[in-house]
């Protein structure tokens, strides 16, 4: 099981550096907002006032220096988001062109088919991390992290990263499992992506929500990802107090992950048998 | 003889009620290349996809190695080797790779799969670019590296579902004696699904004429040809009565159409019947002026147990949509 796995993780990363076009396309979105969205919401410009003002809206937005530092946690979750649903692309195409006939004629575990390109995506959601993360540091008034950021907090945010990735990788590959036309994927992940995104904490603090938002995002597991990635850069240093605070959002994106799992598993399962 | 496949009224139904594949019978045997002919539709690829274990029988039983693809579906998985009708290699990953990559999952041990691929590579002329992405490749190289890469695990039994689909005349020939090397040289017994007479009749010691589902005659094509094509026979003779009648009461005649002063007649077999029809003629005092005999073909037995040529494909609902909604700029 683990062999085949790997090697249809190797097959499907080949065909992802092979067309580098797919590679720039999941970055534009991203870049594109943090470089537009990010410099467009100046926070000190837009809400004139007094020191304590400020102060206070800073407060709401996690203490962030600029919108941007703010932005990069939930372009991060945006980024793997997006990426997780087309993660089913190529299942969707091997069946269309026949392909998948041929693996399902071998005697691999059906799972290894849909595993392996959750594995994949997600080995590719970290390269685009990297990259994401570079670039919003490299932008004029771009990110700033905190003075005590270090390599546990990068770790941290790879961690958080890879369980919400895990957690709608297999939400949508219960889609393409079943799916026969690309489009499928397409509609759905054009209709679910924005609202996912808009009710979450990624790219305003829950704070200043109306209710009944609030109490969406509150549960959405992307609110949960931005504020637990947005505490690693702005307060840095994975001590005992910054476990404590990200600990909750963790444990939760760890049970999401963990249910997700077991609905994929058992789509693959009983989805990809004779038909 | 071993039959290596087996099948007993094998049945697919899809729901509501359509028939894919209604109570078929047959059998392979070991080291022969068996082949179902048929029209787009016909249920070919219904019934490769029961034998491969990708569609569930819904009725009927069959072995495919000494297994059942029902229950003991890995047993069939390590045995068989499938090359479906259209994408069965990888266009972003070079020759070598698809190879290596069917290999492992297969499990076939690293050193022994790099040893074969050369082989395989280098048995239908693919050496040279097996470093370079399938998608470069022609329709016939993709044919040829989609076949190979069916026997990396060395299956006892191949399946070949329309192995030179698309391909032109000449390229197809070379195909087949790929296909015949692979049969004789790897003693691998070969299940191909076929729509060209040509192919059948060429490449297949048996043969299955399917239609709408079920198996209307199988037989080696020679076999067929003389019980079912039979063979014509045109004799001009000179201007006199009508012969029409005397020719039909002939042994070995079937037949008989007349145009003018020449007469074609079916024949069931040739030396007997035309040495028949020449003493017949002479006892007649009727002296043949001409005579021309015509080889029957898979053809005249595709029309005679479907009752319809097989080159008039019924033309596929969703292609025609396809090419309607093209027309209409869609």
């Amino acid at each position: 099981m683990i062999s085949e796995t790997w090697q249809l993780v190797v097959r499907d990363l080949k065909k992802w550096y092979r067309t580098p076009a797919w590679m720039v396309a999941s970055l534009v979105q991203p870049v594109l907002w943090l470089a537009l969205f990010g410099n467009a919401f100046n926070l000190a410009n837009m809400f004139p006032g007094g020191d304590a003002a400020k102060a206070a809206l800073q407060t709401d937005f996690g203490g962030a220096p600029n919108y941007i530092t703010f932005l990069t946690g939930g372009m991060l979750c945006f980024l793997v988001v997006t990426g997780s649903m087309w993660a089913g692309g190529p299942l969707v195409m091997d069946r269309s062109l026949g392909y998948l006939d041929k693996l399902l004629a071998t005697p691999i575990s059906r799972t290894a088919v849909t595993l392996s390109l959750l594995i994949s995506n997600v080995v590719k959601g970290l390269i685009l991390t990297v990259i994401l993360l570079v670039v919003a540091y490299a932008l004029p008034g771009g990110l700033v992290v905190g003075a005590s950021f270090g390599a546990l907090d990068l770790i941290g945010i790879f961690a958080t990263l890879v369980l919400l990735s895990v957690g709608f990788l297999w939400l949508f590959m219960v889609v393409a499992v079943r799916a026969s036309k690309f489009e499928t994927l397409a509609a759905i992940g054009s209709t679910l992506g924005l609202p996912l995104l808009f009710a979450s904490s990624a790219l305003l603090p829950v704070a200043t929500m109306p209710g009944w938002l609030r109490a969406i995002a509150d549960v959405n597991p992307i609110s949960k990802a931005a504020e637990a990635i947005r505490y690693l850069l702005i307060q840095g240093s994975l001590n005992s107090s910054a476990v404590t605070a990200v600990t909750g959002d963790i444990v939760y994106l760890g049970a999401f992950a963990a249910v997700c799992t077991a609905i994929g598993v058992y789509a693959s399962k009983h989805g990809l048998r004779m038909e | 003889m071993t039959k290596i496949i087996e099948t007993e009224g094998l049945t697919k139904v899809y729901p509501p009620s359509f028939r894919a594949v209604d109570r078929i019978s047959f059998y392979v045997e070991k080291g022969e290349i068996f082949g179902f002919l048929g029209p787009n539709g016909a249920g070919k690829t219904t019934t490769i996809r029961m034998l491969t274990t990708l569609a569930s029988i819904s009725d009927g039983r069959c072995t495919v190695a000494g297994f059942d693809p029902r229950t003991d579906t890995d047993q069939v998985r390590r045995r068989i080797g499938l090359v479906p009708q259209d994408a069965a290699a990888d266009g972003d990953l070079t020759g070598r790779e698809n190879l290596l990559l069917s290999a492992k999952l297969y499990r076939v041990p690293d050193d022994v799969a790099k040893e074969k691929a050369n082989e395989l590579l280098e048995l239908v002329g693919l050496s040279e670019s097996a470093g370079k992405l399938a998608r470069t490749y022609s329709g016939g190289m993709r044919k040829r590296l989609e076949l190979i890469s069916g026997l990396i695990n060395e299956p006892e039994i191949l399946f070949l579902d329309e192995p030179t689909l698309g391909l032109d005349i000449q390229t197809r020939k070379a195909m087949w004696d790929y296909i015949r090397e692979v049969n004789k040289e790897r003693k691998m017994t070969i299940f191909l699904t076929t729509h060209y007479l040509e192919e059948a009749d060429s490449l297949c010691d048996r043969v299955a004429i399917i239609d709408h589902g079920q198996i209307k005659v199988s037989g080696s094509p020679a076999e067929l040809e003389s019980k079912l094509g039979g063979n014509a026979l045109e004799i001009q003779v000179p201007e006199g009565p009508d012969l029409t009648k005397a020719l039909a009461s002939m042994s070995g005649v079937s037949e008989v159409s007349r145009s003018g002063s020449s007469y074609t007649l079916r024949i069931s077999n040739n030396g007997p019947s035309v040495q028949a029809v020449f003493s017949g003629l002479s006892s007649l005092g009727v002296k043949v002026v001409d005579t021309r005999l015509t080889k029957a073909s898979l053809d005249e037995v595709f029309l005679n147990v479907t009752g319809r040529p097989l080159r008039d494909d019924p033309v596929n609902p969703e292609s025609a949509f396809v090419s309607h909604a093209r027309a209409r700029g869609r």
